[in-house]
């Protein structure tokens, strides 16, 4: 179901790149011109955002609410650890939702990704999955608190969808927003994947993205764990670790 | 002198502020609310093989002594040491030495089998596959499981899920077992198989500690070594039954007499 659901996304935007794709060609010259191409990296990477972003607070409340939640900390494991782990197997899953964007892409739509640059694709996606699952184990932080949805995740997947170039590329924003997306790690991680896939950039070429990428996993990395850390801290204060 | 007590608690006091909302980001001094004293000025020493018991009421604090004992909540006052270690500042350390049974039949994911939540959980105590393999055989035999450990959770009678929570905390090798009202759902023939099993395998031959709680009057009574009666978050009296006796004055009394007494 899910190789269907890839399909006719996919297909959808194949479509609208027909319609609109000679408009939208002159803004993205740099990655070679072509809407469809563009956008499918777009869409196939931002599911990997979205497991990164939810799949922590997710998890914990799901934990939560089956009331495995204890159980799991009274083990000699880290809870933040334990966090960590609960995601592993959607990104696992994810990227293999991404490889068949890649390879529908490829066999079913006739694009031409370059994939001269293997080892460059896999820093920029373990980047982006550290700047990512910061953010998640961030939005983790209210689940633990707060026991119910938090405005993190919602805030992140709604400025990421808008501002990150997810869609269209962000030349087309006025220029207060696009000095925004400069803020958001997913704007760089795009345009690195974009740059690589599409135009076989090399490291030289897009050290600015990936510089950027690595200053992001490594504010926010150690950020998420400390605040998580708060958190549990503040549940276990409150006695709450239990409740759901 | 060596200190030979596993479990020592000194002071120990737990408040709860009621609800968590919003306005408890704000710092102590604006928000008011009531204070619900659970646990207070708790002075327990527990010997390494021993039995203990915390017998009380409904809400006297017990499980909430018990999970600052494991690391789950952070007291308001005092300390406590498991197995040498705070359990405030070396929590990871403390629950290496710990395994917690409880009544608490959602601490498993029902839709696995016994033994792929041994085998999750087993992940969690840092084992390896063959070692994690090897034990939860070792446990399944042990406990006499091997009819229903590969069922579905879902399909475990009380006693069974009960098995299963005394083999998960045994993944570990804990040395110190903290047990919260562990026979609460169970028939008489099921509890007293258990606390035979417990005393028998688990204390006497393999010299491990036991923490239980309970508000089983008989179970206190042929159970632990030693009893504290607990009420409204309070320690009210502290030893062996026949101990309880002399502080009440009464040789014999019952422990019935003596739960009233004290509670």
């Amino acid at each position: 179901m899910n190789l269907i659901g890839i399909f006719f996304s996919s297909l959808t935007f194949f479509f609208i790149a027909k319609l609109f794709g000679r408009a939208a060609a002159p803004h993205l010259q740099e990655f070679g011109g072509d809407y469809f191409p563009f956008v499918l990296i777009g869409i196939a990477f931002s599911t990997f955002l979205g497991v990164g972003l939810g799949t922590s607070a997710s998890a914990l409340r799901q934990e939560q609410m089956l009331g495995t939640l204890e159980a799991m900390l009274i083990t000699p494991t880290k809870a933040s650890s334990v966090v960590i782990y609960l995601t592993l197997w959607n990104f696992i899953y994810s990227s293999f939702n991404i490889l068949v964007y890649l390879l529908l892409g490829r066999l079913v739509f006739g694009i031409r990704f370059t994939f001269s640059q293997p080892l460059l694709i896999l820093v920029i996606l373990f980047l982006s999955i550290l700047c990512f699952s910061s953010l998640g184990i961030i939005s983790a932080c209210f689940v633990m608190v707060f026991k119910r949805g938090n405005p993190v995740n919602w805030i992140a997947s709604s400025s990421f969808d808008l501002l990150g170039g997810v869609y269209y590329p962000i030349s087309i924003l006025p220029g207060f927003l696009q000095a925004i997306s400069h803020l958001l790690p997913i704007t760089y991680a795009l345009k690195a994947l974009r740059g690589v896939l599409l135009a076989g950039f090399s490291l030289t070429e897009v050290k600015t993205e990936v510089l950027a990428l690595l200053i992001f996993a490594v504010v926010l990395f150690p950020l998420a764990l400390l605040l998580f850390e708060f958190s549990l801290r503040w549940a276990k204060k409150d006695g709450s670790l239990s409740q759901y | 002198m060596a200190d030979t007590c596993v479990i020592r608690t000194r002071d120990l006091s737990k408040s709860f502020t009621p609800s968590i909302n919003l306005i408890d980001l704000l710092p102590r001094v604006i928000r008011k609310k009531p204070v619900v004293k659970a646990v207070e000025g708790v002075n327990i020493a527990v010997e390494k093989g021993e039995i203990f018991g915390l017998l009380g009421p409904n809400g006297a604090g017990k499980t909430t002594l018990i999970k600052m004992l494991c690391t789950l909540i952070t007291p308001t006052k005092g300390t406590a040491s498991v197995n040498g270690c705070d359990t405030v500042k070396q929590g990871e350390a403390v629950r290496k030495s710990i395994g917690l049974i409880t009544g608490e039949e959602r601490s498993f994911y029902w839709r696995l089998t016994g033994r792929q939540n041994l085998r999750f959980f087993g992940a969690l105590y840092n084992l390896k596959t063959e070692e994690t393999k090897r034990k939860i055989d070792f446990l399944v035999e042990l406990l006499d499981m091997d009819e229903y450990i590969d069922a579905r959770f879902d399909e475990y009678s009380t006693g069974m899920k009960q098995h299963l929570a005394v083999a998960r905390s045994l993944l570990g090798d804990a040395q110190i077992l903290f047990m919260d009202e562990p026979t609460k759902s169970l028939d008489y023939h099921s509890a007293t198989r258990l606390r035979r099993f417990i005393r028998e395998r688990i204390v006497s031959q393999e010299k491990r500690t036991v923490f239980f709680t309970t508000h089983i009057l008989k179970e206190a009574e042929d159970f632990a070594n030693r009893i504290a009666v607990m009420d409204k978050g309070c320690v009210k009296a502290i030893g062996t039954v026949p101990e309880l006796r002399v502080k009440m004055k009464d040789p014999e009394a019952s422990i019935e007499d003596i739960f009233r007494y004290f509670t």
